[in-house]
């Protein structure tokens, strides 16, 4: 019986969840026929990697052809290693209503170091982490974003994403998705850029 | 002596039907989607060259499906079981690797999504063992030929 249905959940991979986007943390064109939606955690080493390594190699190959739309999801791991993932987050997804998300995601993952305790950050890391954000932002911008950063619907709209994680079965970040039509797949990790390239050429 | 040789034909029959249910399952998850992920499931482990992995993604689960079809059916259970356990050998033997060396990687077993963990690594010691069993029994109880 639980075969059964074990093969029978196989059999309708497109009745999953519906997979929502918040258009600011977005990446390509909406009506590409492939979408990538990546779970990530702004204090994980191997996120980091993923957005300074393999996300420009992707934006810069699929970019020009339309053939892939990005979209960025906050899972801020709930581990006590983690203590700023949720705030960074908070503060990100603020950004994003300024139209700011890529700027504050890309600093927050590229001086990692600077303000994660778990690496490297020894003291006064919550002050760095904003100085971190505050640095790729005007005044007038830092202070939309402190302000919306505590903002009830924020909060929110990270949970929607932890909480859409969770119904997709996220456990580790990243957690990539990759949808084609009706399908979608659950990427492993690490991703070999190479298989990964081959199987986006392989769809039409 | 009777008792323990009609256990020992249980004990084979249950672990070859759900060993090789297991097989099917196992390759039907990975025929069903792209071969692409779990080539990136076995390039995770970092012990084959790319294209060694592309090849064994699209290999493996045909070889999984064809040895758990046989078990199922009980045929050339010999030929099957030793193809499994081999099979299992070696799975379980690179998770054990890739667990004691702290990677964080995606054992591949039923698709992408199960990193490799303490449970993973009890579930595939307990088919290990399993397969190990039945087929040492299948040979010992291979019919024994005329002289």
């Amino acid at each position: 019986m639980k075969l059964c249905a074990l093969l029978l959940a196989g059999l309708l991979p497109c009745l999953g969840q519906t997979l929502t986007a918040d258009t600011n943390k977005c990446f390509g064109n909406p009506m590409a026929s492939v979408r990538l939606d990546v779970f990530s955690d702004f204090e994980c080493p191997a996120c980091r990697a993923f957005h300074t390594e393999m996300l420009p190699q992707i934006e810069r190959d699929y970019g020009p052809t339309g053939k892939i739309y990005i979209v960025s999801h906050e899972y801020p791991l709930n581990i006590p290693a983690h203590k700023y993932s949720r705030e960074a987050a908070n503060y990100a997804t603020a950004a994003a209503r300024i139209g700011k998300y890529d700027a504050v995601a890309d600093t927050l993952f590229q001086n990692q170091a600077v303000w994660s305790e778990m690496n490297g950050c020894k003291v006064d890391c919550r002050r760095k982490l904003w100085e971190t954000i505050a640095a790729v932002l005007t005044s007038a911008e830092q202070k939309k974003v402190q302000a919306q950063a505590t903002d009830p619907a924020v909060l929110a709209e990270v949970q929607n994403d932890v909480d859409l994680g969770n119904r997709l079965g996220v456990n580790s970040t990243p957690s990539l998705f990759l949808s084609h039509g009706t399908q979608r797949f659950a990427l492993p990790w690490p991703v070999n850029y190479s298989i990964f390239r081959s199987m986006i050429d392989s769809m039409k | 002596m009777m008792a323990s040789s009609k256990a020992a034909k249980i004990f084979v029959l249950v672990s070859r039907v759900v060993l090789g249910a297991i097989f099917v399952y196992a390759a039907y998850i990975k025929l069903r989607d792209p071969w692409q992920l779990f080539a990136m499931s076995i390039d995770s482990y970092q012990v084959l060259p790319l294209s060694m992995a592309e090849t064994a993604a699209r290999v493996i689960p045909w070889v999984e499906l064809a040895a758990g079809l046989m078990l199922i059916a009980g045929i050339w259970l010999r030929i099957s079981g030793t193809v499994v356990s081999l099979l299992l050998l070696t799975f379980f033997g690179l998770m054990v690797r890739a667990y004691a060396k702290g990677m964080e990687i995606s054992c591949g077993c039923f698709g992408p999504g199960e990193v490799i963990s303490w449970k993973t690594l009890l579930r595939d010691g307990v088919m290990v063992v399993a397969a190990l069993a039945m087929t040492s029994l299948a040979f010992m109880n291979r019919p024994k030929t005329a002289a």
